[in-house]
């Protein structure tokens, strides 16, 4: 058993690749990540600079590491952190990384060199961290209940706080052009108004809220309990529309051009669902352990998911396309030999098994 | 299931792990500023490179070797010391890619012999045994 289950009589499959890709009967590769040595909690992508994109991901290991976005080869890790990483992010350019953790501090970084360029002390565990669009704030939430919000051209100035939350906040991020702020705790959703620091809304829910992502174009809210997935407006906070998964998600993530979603969770499983209608298309077992984190690329070409296997793994959004590592067959080219793939991986086996 | 004729999607390659010798960033990486255009003398590249190919090829032999320790560890007896001064011994199975874990058999703790385990690498402070 392993690798995907796709629906080779879809009637949807728009592109002409993934008609080939069912065709041929191609089987998702993941390319798996290794070097963290204990579970991945959180991964962020940067956007898309001139050097392409990357990936950087919490681990509780308190290493958290830089990859290139497209390929998941390692550029280096960040040192520095003396307890488990809770949250990482890059900005934008990915020129600065920031990071939180239970050594109560959040740390800033240089992205291009790993130097270390601040450190934020703060009263408790550090679980989420989030830029600004131009990288001028840094927005803090933790066990302490508390938003900080850092102005970073001024490292030694008390940051701003923002109190109301009544549980540890697992979540903070900036929304509608950094106006707003977005943060989640265990059983609530909270929107701010930034100029303000006061609440403008919240969202009560039964059970914990395990992730959220928001999505400027649109302005858009994702957020899973339970197993399910909620969209909302992030700037009403209005529910769009849910989903209900085979088993408890951790963690969602819309795909930039709003046709797919990717889900994961305590069934180790990853699941790609059509946003418009819901369905399910595919589903891949793979790791070896509930599923914490996952987030598709800028482009849309690929998802990553981090695992308390302590693995992170990459995954075409489309199969069989050519992009990154993976490399396409072309039925012209296929004389029966080229299809089969020239080297062995010992990925491909043990998920085989 | 399985479709019975599924192929797996082929790679180039595996992602690049670290190389479990410095914390990267490399400087001739992508983002990296170029190295300043000083005057270069015909021989001064020519040695950089020598002396770069030298640590290199240093570097080359050093891990052969600790690869070639571990293969002659496999089967033996070995002490491993923890942290807080624990010391455990063990019959060596096997290492994984990045020599993040060392399997072993018949691991013998204060608290029992375990038949089979994973010890962690990062736990492990050194390690000896006669070949």
């Amino acid at each position: 058993c392993g690798g995907g289950k796709k629906r080779q009589d879809d009637p949807r499959l728009r592109s002409g690749i993934a008609r080939f890709a069912a065709a041929m009967a191609m089987r998702q590769t993941p390319l798996t990540c290794s070097g963290h040595t204990r579970p991945v909690v959180d991964l962020a992508f940067s956007g898309i600079t001139p050097y392409g994109y990357f990936l950087i991901s919490a681990c509780k290991d308190g290493k958290p590491m830089l990859r290139q976005g497209d390929t998941g080869d390692w550029i280096g890790t960040f040192l520095g952190h003396k307890g488990a990483v809770w949250g990482a992010t890059l900005n934008k350019d990915a020129t600065k990384a920031a990071t939180a953790a239970a050594d109560f501090t959040a740390k800033v970084w240089d992205a291009v060199s790993g130097d270390e360029l601040m450190t934020l002390a703060h009263k408790h565990i550090v679980k989420t961290v989030d830029f600004t669009q131009d990288s001028n704030y840094l927005l803090t939430g933790g066990q302490d209940k508390l938003l900080r919000i850092y102005d970073l051209n001024k490292p030694e100035a008390e940051p701003k706080e923002i109190s109301g939350h009544t549980s540890g906040i697992k979540k903070a991020l900036w929304c509608s052009e950094d106006k707003q702020i977005l943060s989640a705790d265990d059983k609530t959703v909270r929107l701010w108004d930034h100029a303000t620091m006061t609440e403008v809304k919240s969202l009560n829910f039964n059970m914990s809220v395990s992730s959220m992502e928001y999505i400027p174009e649109g302005e858009i809210l994702v957020i899973t309990y339970g197993r399910s997935i909620a969209f909302h407006s992030a700037v009403s906070l209005d529910p769009i529309k849910s989903f209900e998964a085979p088993a408890t998600i951790n963690s969602a993530s819309l795909h930039p051009e709003k046709e797919f979603l990717v889900a994961g969770g305590e069934d180790f499983k990853l699941y790609k669902y059509d946003y418009n209608s819901g369905e399910e298309l595919e589903s891949y077992k793979g790791h070896f352990g509930p599923i914490h984190c996952v987030r598709f690329s800028p482009d849309g070409e690929l998802y990553a998911s981090g695992s308390e296997d302590g693995t992170l793994r990459l995954w075409q959004t489309v199969v069989g396309k050519t992009y990154g590592l993976w490399k396409c067959v072309l039925p012209e080219e296929d004389s029966g030999e080229l299809a089969k793939p020239k080297i062995s991986f010992p990925e491909t086996t043990e998920e085989e098994l | 299931m399985q479709t019975p004729l599924t192929i797996p999607v082929p790679v180039l390659r595996l992602p690049r792990g670290p190389d479990g010798l410095s914390r990267g960033f490399a400087p001739d990486g992508r983002r990296a500023p170029r190295m300043p255009e000083g005057p270069e003398t015909p021989g001064s590249a020519g040695v950089q490179e020598s002396r770069e190919s030298q640590e290199q090829q240093a570097r080359a032999a050093l891990r052969e070797r600790y690869l070639r320790s571990l293969l002659a560890m496999v089967g033996h007896q070995v002490s491993f010391t923890l942290h807080e001064g624990v010391h455990v011994t063990a019959h060596f199975g096997a290492t994984d890619l990045d020599v993040a874990n060392f399997y072993v058999s018949q691991l013998q703790t204060p608290i029992g012999v375990q038949a089979e385990a994973l010890l962690r690498c990062s736990d492990i402070i050194a390690y000896t045994f006669k070949p």
